[in-house]
């Protein structure tokens, strides 16, 4: 699993995904949609596997030692690797905007532990309508991407709009008592991440050993 | 005698196109030519073997076990080069070499650098900077750097000038002689194949015209000789000629 995710990492990502899973850090920002430091989340594997398809990745794939299956797996680590760590990298961000004493964001939520949450179920639905489109035909990322686009931007929206609805306002709240409020969605967002990156890995598979190279 | 290489009946259906039925042998030791016109079916031949397409119907037995049963086993034993494809065009070769070691557990690095050196390869050279028959050059050195016993390489000649081919034939030659190692290549070259194939798979229309060892094959195109030929017939004539009286059957038609 390991070398795969090397050879990912080293001859199929763009350099551009490695910057664009760096932009964690801009929950430092005073005023942004911290939202669409997710969309840049996705926009890293769309990226990638055009750059994949541009330099004949899968071929290449083909000839080494492994499985239409673990080729799949392979896009799919790398996947879950841009994603988990930008958001991992976005933690100290967080941190240090608090001990900076930041005002709290006024254009939409806060990097809360909802707000962690709600990222991995876009991440989630995102990665699920990408990978399974694309491994239709194994090259059609431009549609893959058009396809997964429109659950992802609909759910940036309504993340980023849910913190000026005065019920909810909670979700954007760092306090302890509200924080321990927001720890089922993080947790929800956690199971929902596995699940339908398992889910999409797994219809991939059954998509892709159909696909003539 | 082991049979290294052993396909039976694959058969594979596109829109205008049909591999059908394609069967033959490949023994050790041994240099198979793959020959026929553009669009034949050599390549879509040598992807069903390494079920980089699904045929069908047939099977790939290699070194007497089912490819597609035991893939990676039989992976880890093949060197496959593909012509004309750029890999990775914007890599070092150093940074395709670094990963591609990791995926054998046969990898020789002492091999792959005498091949490095002897082919005069630069690996701080991308993989765009290097001429074609560089890029194929390269491709054999990690094909042999893991030991591979059998060698598939489609089109590997192709666009390449005589020096180069020559040298590249020269090189099949010595790699068969040398290491424990049977090939399996492709081509529309056919002089190519007079000077060192051991073995001719003629596919004609997605079929097996006629695959056997070169003195059985050339002989069972003596048919097609005319009163002028004195001698036997080259590959290009036998092909050019069975090529042609199918253009001459279908214009009857």
């Amino acid at each position: 699993m390991t070398t795969l995710l090397y050879k990912e990492i080293r001859l199929a990502a763009h350099p551009t995904s490695i910057v664009f899973i760096f932009l964690g850090c801009l929950v430092l920002v005073p005023a942004y949609p911290y939202s669409v430091i997710f969309m840049f989340g996705c926009l890293a594997p769309y990226i990638t596997f055009l750059n994949a398809r541009e330099t004949n990745d899968a071929w290449y794939t083909a000839i080494l030692p492994v499985t239409k299956r673990e080729s799949v797996l392979g896009k799919c680590l790398l996947i879950a690797s841009f994603q988990l760590f930008q958001l991992l990298f976005s933690i100290p961000f967080a941190f240090l905007r608090s001990a900076l004493n930041i005002e709290n964001n006024p254009v939409g939520l806060d990097a809360t532990l909802a707000w962690y949450g709600f990222g991995l179920t876009v991440y989630a639905v995102f990665d699920f309508v990408f990978i399974s489109s694309f491994y239709k035909s194994g090259y059609k990322a431009g549609k893959a991407f058009l396809l997964a686009s429109i659950p992802m931007v609909l759910l940036i929206l309504m993340v980023e709009v849910m913190p000026h609805i005065p019920a909810l306002t909670w979700l954007d709240s760092y306090q302890p008592k509200h924080l321990l409020m927001q720890l089922p969605i993080l947790a929800a967002g956690f199971i929902c991440y596995a699940a339908l990156l398992l889910f999409a890995y797994r219809i991939s598979v059954k998509r892709f050993n159909k696909v003539d190279l | 005698m082991e049979i290294v290489l052993h396909v039976q009946s694959l058969c594979k259906h596109y829109p205008g196109f049909t591999l059908e039925n394609v069967s033959f042998a490949l023994a050790p030791k041994h240099i198979m030519g793959l020959i026929g016109k553009n669009g034949a079916g050599k390549s879509t031949t040598l992807k069903s073997i390494l079920n980089m397409v699904s045929p069908e119907s047939g099977s790939v037995e290699i070194f007497q076990k089912d490819f597609i049963q035991h893939e990676k086993e039989c992976k880890q034993r093949i060197g496959v080069v593909f012509g004309g494809i750029d890999f990775y065009p914007l890599k070092k070769l150093s940074a395709i070499t670094a990963v591609t070691q990791k995926f054998y557990a046969n990898w020789d690095q002492t091999q792959y650098q005498k091949y490095i050196k002897r082919f005069a390869l630069d690996e701080s050279k991308k993989f765009k900077e290097l001429s074609n028959g560089m890029k194929v050059k390269y491709l054999l050195a990690l094909a042999l750097s893991h030991h591979a016993e059998l060698l598939i390489l489609d089109e590997p000649t192709s666009g390449l000038d005589p020096v180069s081919r020559d040298e590249l034939l020269h090189m099949f030659r010595q790699i068969v002689k040398n290491e424990n190692c049977s090939i399996l290549f492709s081509t529309h070259i056919t002089s190519d194949l007079d000077k060192c194939a051991d073995d001719i798979t003629y596919i004609q229309n997605g079929r097996v015209l006629k695959s056997a060892d070169k003195d059985t094959f050339l002989r069972s195109f003596e048919h097609l000789k005319t009163p002028e030929d004195t001698g036997p017939l080259t590959l290009e004539e036998i092909m050019l000629r069975t090529e042609r009286s199918e253009w001459d059957d279908d214009a009857a038609v």
